[in-house]
């Protein structure tokens, strides 16, 4: 069995974004979308490397800039792994990301014509999924 | 020790009226694989044909490994690997022949790196020479090259003419071979997209000068694209700080640009512009600009 999770990643030559940078960027999202999870084995540098036929170097370099960010861990002699996420932002700024997705919620339902007290109660069970996670 | 594999010291080569190489100063430093590009008479042959002694300066030193390029023994040759873009063969020989050639030829013989890199090829040993084809010479050329356990490796634009499968193997077997993990690689080629997956250090050559020097998206970085709507001509491009190129696509003016800053937004207002946007370039965009910079171009635009 592979101990790594298979990193469904695509790179592009030819885009202003050096490929490292598209790495940085397409783990980031995968995290954040859940499709890695904190604790998932990453590939090694030279496997992912070999997959995307690039340098090493370059998966090397993606890899320390999403280390130093947090998103991954390295585990001494077992390979790098997505981090049990920390807060990575100022509560100020967590509080007025917070605010914009809540008025983008109410202004979507209040396009739907859903009675408040229903779309409450969806949204309650909905985040059900975070209290799970924290558990 | 210095840890330069190639350290050229104004170094000069005349044909004639003119200057292949003009007081060139270049120092690569040993390890990584680096990426020397410059258009068509930039001067990366006749460097290469000096750096491995068949070719004089006419002033200047150029120094391989260390030592004077003019005064190589068969040992510094033999530290040396340099893969042409025509993989030069004898076609009437058979595979296995020339490379037991090669294998009596240097004592650094390392079999594991060529069994390693022949894998990626269909190539059978009785197999002539002349009956491969272009890719299958091609990774043969580098097998035997990697086999001979060069310290620094050279390779001269080796994915020309190749398809997309045989360039693709072609890569793979240059960027994860054992052999090559030891070793400095001169990469030379026309090619971004190779580039760009390969270079950790770009090397620009103009006109026989260093032009540029740094990781591949440093240089990405000092090139930017604006677009402005200027009604009529626009400025005049002699006066446009940093000018690359300039087009007039539908009646708005598009600007390749060198190491501007917000200023130039400034600059393009201050010209008239009503409107004014603001890109990033790709890798492949940014040296084709740049190269194209100095070309000869008519005048008037």
């Amino acid at each position: 069995m592979p101990r790594s999770h298979a990193l469904m990643l695509q790179i592009a030559t030819g885009d202003p974004r050096p490929i490292s940078k598209q790495i940085v960027d397409g783990v980031r999202m995968k995290i954040a979308t859940a499709e890695l999870s904190p604790g998932d084995q990453l590939p090694s540098v030279r496997g992912l490397a070999q997959q995307l036929t690039i340098n090493p170097n370059t998966v090397a370099k993606a890899y320390a800039e999403l280390t130093s960010e947090g998103w991954l861990e390295s585990r001494q002699g077992l390979g790098l792994f997505v981090a049990t996420p920390r807060q990575r932002l100022s509560n100020g700024e967590r509080d007025r990301r917070m605010d914009e997705a809540i008025q983008a919620f109410v202004r979507e339902v209040a396009a739907l014509d859903y009675p408040p007290e229903r779309a409450l109660a969806r949204l309650d069970r909905a985040l059900q999924v975070l209290s799970r996670k924290s558990a | 020790m210095n840890n330069h594999v190639i350290e050229t010291r104004a170094l000069t080569k005349r044909y004639g009226a003119k200057l292949a190489l003009d007081a060139l100063d270049l120092s690569i430093a040993a390890g990584h694989i680096h990426a020397i590009v410059g258009a068509n008479g930039a001067g990366k042959s006749t460097l290469f044909r000096i750096l491995l002694g068949f070719l004089p300066p006419s002033s200047g030193s150029a120094r391989i490994l260390g030592r004077d390029s003019q005064q190589l023994t068969p040992e510094d040759r033999g530290r040396i690997g340099f893969v042409n873009e025509e993989h030069t063969l004898p076609n009437w020989m058979r595979v296995s022949a020339v490379a037991d050639m090669q294998r009596h030829q240097y004592p650094r013989w390392n079999q594991r790196a060529y069994d390693e890199v022949i894998g990626h090829y269909h190539v059978l040993p009785e197999q002539k020479i002349g009956q491969l084809s272009r890719g299958e010479r091609a990774g043969f050329n580098l097998a035997l090259t990697l086999a001979q356990g060069p310290e620094l490796l050279v390779l001269d634009e080796p994915t020309l003419g190749l398809d997309v499968v045989a360039k693709r193997a072609f890569l793979e077997s240059l960027m994860y071979s054992s052999a090559t993990e030891s070793c400095t690689v001169i990469y030379c080629s026309h090619q971004m997209e190779e580039i760009e997956r390969v270079a950790e250090n770009l090397i620009i050559l103009e006109r026989g000068r260093l032009a540029h020097m740094s990781a591949p998206e440093e240089f990405c970085a000092r090139v930017t694209h604006w677009v402005a709507d200027i009604p009529f001509a626009g400025p005049p491009p002699a006066g446009v700080p940093g000018l690359l190129q300039v087009q007039r696509i539908d009646g708005l003016h598009h600007y390749l640009v060198l190491d501007q800053d917000e200023d130039f937004a400034q600059f393009l207002r201050g010209a008239g512009a009503r409107t004014v946007q603001c890109m990033p370039v790709s890798l492949d965009r940014a040296v084709n600009g740049f190269l194209a910079k100095n070309h000869a171009m008519p005048a008037a635009a």
